[in-house]
């Protein structure tokens, strides 16, 4: 029949079907297999994971403050030393990197050199909250619910300190105490009716800075609480917080820095000094004769509250926090505040977070002892918001005591090498840069074979900051060193020109041996001992390993200042943070 | 067999081996983190249950958790595994209203997405506990708008279930608390108003002149959702009622004595989630008191007996706020029906009487009703009872949940009027 297939034409269909058939499903998994390959070799690539960091890393690094600095490095690499892993073997390591507070918050905001931060106080973490939020604003107005939106984690306290007056025993029992409670006003009050008192309190760079000059502001405006930014910055309060740091002796890195001063200079460098109550209690541990004591303000102090807090980073091009750091940091809270570590920061003098620890327990620093009170404070003072919190660092530039600085620079021929003659520039840039009171005057004096004052004292005006600039960038290497002629020449220039009620202080650099100079060193200690009048303070810097340490260390000495080696990779850090003695 | 047959059966063998090599090539593709490309469908090696948990509960749901993957459960042969992540119902509310955890838009089809797509589905919340049912609606209305649709449910099988409560009470230093009484009578917010504004401080009041002023503790709004909390209850007693409209909180005079109250705050910038932890670590120096998550006031009364000279007394208002908890399940496809289910699991066993009775030693109070205040020694309302902690609230007036445009309105007050 026509319509009936012969055997071999049904044979040749059936193969053909089934060929058909084979191709497809060929086809169909080609396809389906092809495309998860092709996943997995080229999507996942773009799945978050980090370029140019080990997508494992358990490195974390943590930015700290300095005061915390040594103690956190201590626990950091006892926690290293325990070699926890994460689930796919990495090891967890925590390294820190020593950050003043105020910077912390600035390097946080865009690709910081670290993951985590540790500053002394919420304060900071507040700032850097708000800054973020305000740098992202477009996120949050398209956001119903304007919360949640932050750099960082939720903080975690590892210890805290109240921010204290430091006083010696004998300073202590004059202001009235133990039988009275002395106040912010009582220093005050004392610093400016007693001219032979000596006190400090760090930059507003700091927690305790911050607070003591927030307690001056308070104070100017007759307020204990509601400080506004029109309190703050209305003439009387002005005019009470400048009569108050008048009496400031000279501002500075923190209390770490002045601990050091006071155990090198003694008794009396200081009467007073704001600082935690663990520094009081450290110093006592460890100093012999008179003992400091803590006293409690009684208008009210704030807490240095040692928050640790993780970045959420990951914004633009910024590499991602990978899974084991966040193990790691995870693992380095549970180790800060196990009981073992917290009574470690116990010995060490901070209340630790731990609350199952009581302070007056046997062995603590606090039982029986009355430098030191566990029971207090008994009231803070009220932190303003983070806005008012910046008019007061902002309108202190315009309040705090003047300065007068000389930069004595080397420009003597071997400042050539390794480009040290370029770097000087930038550092001097920067120290320019960093100094901002209204009242502040600057001046440049060169010595190679000669001294060369290239500018005398003058104000950091717009026109007087952009003048100074233009004479660093000419400076010029040549000659030899005639060192103690540039310090001489400076100190003639400050107590001739200087003003008594301002920090008068010379900032000199040298990388080398003094070998031109007229007069002496002998010469010049026996000028700088007999002059009165205008108080100079000299800072010394060692640039490089052949520099005149003994020199220098004399130098500062016996102008009361400090000596510093630096090298080409931090000297420029170094006269950022000489600045801010000034 | 003829020879037209071998080659059919010839062919069949070929196919096979083509579909088991691209299987075995498929696998090897698929580098274990990846979810399976069937997010239903696929039986997976492990269920895992992430719940975002309110910070008040989470140390009892980790605990609870714990238990619950010691006791290798299973889900149709495969072993559920529980994990824990803390946030605060607030932040959680905001990041699900940015969309931060990757929820897929209204179109998205599962079946299609890429490796990195569902990789990114990896770590999507399974459940969500907030502080307040408030909470949930809000974060619905947010994607209602998104998607066209709630994604966590009032109704059904995976409706939000309260696991346990706790309620707003006063916290104060007793020394304070007796001056306040003898001077006001009872704790209420006009009370601790007229305090807070007291020119000469706590002197003025018949307290030690070396407590300074009135100091207030309520969490920052923008970091805890208790702050909103407390800022709800305090509107409730200024009017007189349960029910607060955005009218009444622009109301002039109001927003004045709202204001002078919040001024009484010491520090909002060091109030973190953990107020009640923060109040016991700087004690009295802080706040001399203030309205805060009973739980909260009860697992950290013994920090506070330990660290400070003063013990602290608990009051109960007469406008009373209070979260619930509520368990609520991820509807959406982001997450697998088997993880919906192993959610349930865990629901069960946290609602179950052993788990009810532990949250006894957190200071919560369970949702089941078989389960007393008093059911177990280590139960917080039996160890601080002389705290002044109460099995059954006194008369008071339950506050209405508020509404999203109440919510956004305090918002937007305290950073205009207090934050800022």
């Amino acid at each position: 029949m026509s319509n009936e297939l012969s055997t071999k034409q049904r044979k040749s269909l059936i193969i053909g079907v089934v060929g058909i058939i084979v191709v497809c499903a060929c086809a169909i998994v080609a396809a389906w297999a092809g495309k998860s390959a092709w996943s997995t070799l080229f999507e996942t690539e773009g799945n978050g994971t980090p370029t140019g960091q080990n997508a494992t890393t358990a490195e974390l690094i943590v930015a700290v403050s300095p005061g915390m600095a040594s103690t956190l490095t201590q626990l950091a690499e006892q926690f290293n030393a325990n070699a926890y892993k994460t689930p796919d073997g990495s090891l967890m390591s925590v390294h820190t990197l020593t950050v003043v507070p105020e910077k912390m918050v600035e390097q946080s905001l865009a690709n910081p050199p670290f993951q985590a931060l540790a500053p002394d106080s919420s304060l900071w973490l507040n700032q850097l909250d708000r800054r973020w939020v305000a740098a992202h604003s477009s996120d949050e107005e398209t956001s119903l619910i304007p919360i949640g939106n932050r750099r960082f984690g939720d903080p975690v306290r590892y210890a805290t300190s109240p921010v204290v007056i430091a006083a010696w025993e004998s300073v202590a029992r004059e202001l009235g105490w133990p039988d009275r409670v002395v106040g912010w006003r009582d220093i005050q009050q004392k610093a400016t009716t007693d001219t032979t008192f000596k006190w400090n309190h760090p930059s507003t760079g700091h927690a305790s800075g911050l607070l003591a000059t927030l307690a001056e502001f308070y104070a100017g405006a007759g307020l204990t609480r509601g400080l506004t930014p029109e309190a703050a910055t209305a003439q009387t309060t002005l005019d009470y917080v400048r009569a108050v740091e008048g009496t400031v002796r000279f501002y500075g890195e923190g209390e770490d820095v002045i601990v050091q001063r006071l155990a090198a200079e003694g008794r009396n460098f200081l009467d007073a000094f704001v600082a935690q109550e663990q520094v009081v209690i450290a110093w006592n541990q460890t100093q012999s004769g008179e003992r400091l004591v803590a006293l409690y303000p009684a208008e009210g102090t704030l807490w240095a509250d040692h928050p640790l807090a993780l970045l959420e980073l990951g914004a633009s091009d910024e590499t991602p926090l990978t899974a084991n750091q966040r193990r790691t940091y995870q693992t380095f809270v549970t180790f800060l505040t196990s009981p073992d570590v917290q009574r470690q920061l116990l010995a060490a003098g901070y209340r630790p977070a731990n609350l199952d620890i009581r302070l007056d327990e046997a062995g603590s620093p606090f039982a029986g002892s009355t430098a030191a009170d566990w029971r207090q404070p008994q009231t803070t003072l009220q932190i303003p918001a983070a806005s008012v919190v910046e008019v007061v660092q902002n309108v202190w530039w315009y309040t705090k005591r003047p300065t007068n600085v000389y930069l004595v620079v080397d420009t003597s021929g071997s400042m050539e090498e390794s480009d040290k003659i370029d770097l000087t520039r930038v550092a001097l840039r920067s120290f320019v840069e960093q100094i901002r009171g209204d009242r502040d005057q600057v001046g440049l004096i060169a010595f190679a074979s000669e001294v060369n004052t290239l500018r005398s004292l003058q104000p950091l005006d717009d026109a007087g900051r952009a003048d100074l600039n233009r004479a660093i960038d000419q400076l010029r290497a040549t000659g030899n060193t005639a060192l103690i002629d540039g310090v001489w020449e400076a100190y003639t220039e400050l107590t001739l020109r200087g003003n008594p009620e301002a920090i008068n202080a010379i900032v000199v650099m040298t990388d080398g041996q003094e070998n031109n100079s007229r007069h002496s060193f002998a010469e010049l200690q026996q000028r700088l001992r007999q002059e009165h009048g205008t108080s100079v303070v000299i800072f010394t810097i060692a640039f490089g390993g052949d520099a005149d340490e003994k020199l220098l260390r004399s130098m500062a000495e016996v102008g009361g200042g400090q000596f510093r080696r630096a090298q080409e990779t931090d000297i420029e850090e170094l006269y950022k943070i000489i600045s801010t003695y000034f | 067999m003829k020879r037209t047959r071998w080659i059919f059966v010839g062919i069949l063998v070929v196919v096979a081996l083509i579909i088991g090599v691209a299987i075995v090539v498929q696998r090897s593709g698929n580098d274990g983190n990846t979810p399976d490309t069937e997010l239903v469908l696929e039986q997976p090696e492990t269920i895992t249950v992430r719940v975002l948990t309110a910070l008040p509960v989470e140390p009892w749901v980790r605990s609870a958790a714990e238990t619950y993957n010691a006791t290798q459960p299973t889900l149709d042969g495969v072993p559920i595994q529980v994990e824990i992540i803390p946030m605060d119902g607030l932040t959680a509310l905001g990041r699900w209203d940015r969309n931060d955890f990757g929820a897929l838009g209204a179109d998205a089809d599962v079946a299609n997405l890429t490796a990195a797509e569902k990789a990114a589905l990896a770590s999507f919340p399974t459940v969500w506990i907030p502080d307040s049912r408030y909470l949930v609606e809000l974060a619905n209305a947010s994607y209602k708008e998104r998607l066209g649709r709630d994604v966590f449910l009032t109704d059904g099988e995976y409706r939000a279930r309260p696991i346990a409560i706790s309620l707003f009470t006063w916290g104060i230093y007793e020394s304070r608390a007796n001056v306040l009484t003898s001077r006001f009578g009872d704790i209420t917010w006009n009370a601790i108003h007229d305090a807070a504004v007291a020119k000469g401080g706590w002197p003025e009041l018949g307290g030690d002149p070396a407590w300074g002023f009135f100091k207030l503790v309520v969490p920052n709004p923008n970091k805890n959702a208790g702050g909103l909390a407390a800022m709800v209850a305090a509107a409730g007693e200024y009017y007189g009622r349960t029910d607060i409209s955005v009218a009444d909180l622009t109301e002039p005079q109001f927003q004045t004595w709202l204001k002078e109250l919040m001024g009484s705050v010491t520090d909002f910038s060091s109030a973190s989630a953990y107020t009640a932890e923060d109040f016991a670590l700087f004690g009295y120096s802080v706040g001399d008191g203030g309205q805060l998550l009973e739980s909260d006031l009860l697992q950290n009364m013994q920090g506070i007996l330990t660290r400070w000279d003063d013990p602290l007394k608990i009051y109960y208002p007469r406008y009373v706020t209070w979260f619930e908890f509520p368990y609520t399940i991820w509807v959406g496809p982001e997450t697998s029906a088997l993880e919906k289910n192993a959610a349930l699991a865990f629901q069960r066993f946290l609602l179950g009487e052993e788990q009810q009775k532990a949250a006894l030693a957190y200071g919560l109070r369970p949702t089941n009703p078989n389960v007393s205040l008093d059911a177990t020694p280590e139960s917080l309302f039996v160890k601080w009872k002389d705290r002044g902690v109460e099995m059954v609230v006194p008369r008071s007036d339950a506050m209405r949940n508020p509404d999203r445009e109440v919510l956004l309105a305090l918002l937007r007050w305290f950073e205009l009027n207090v934050a800022n």
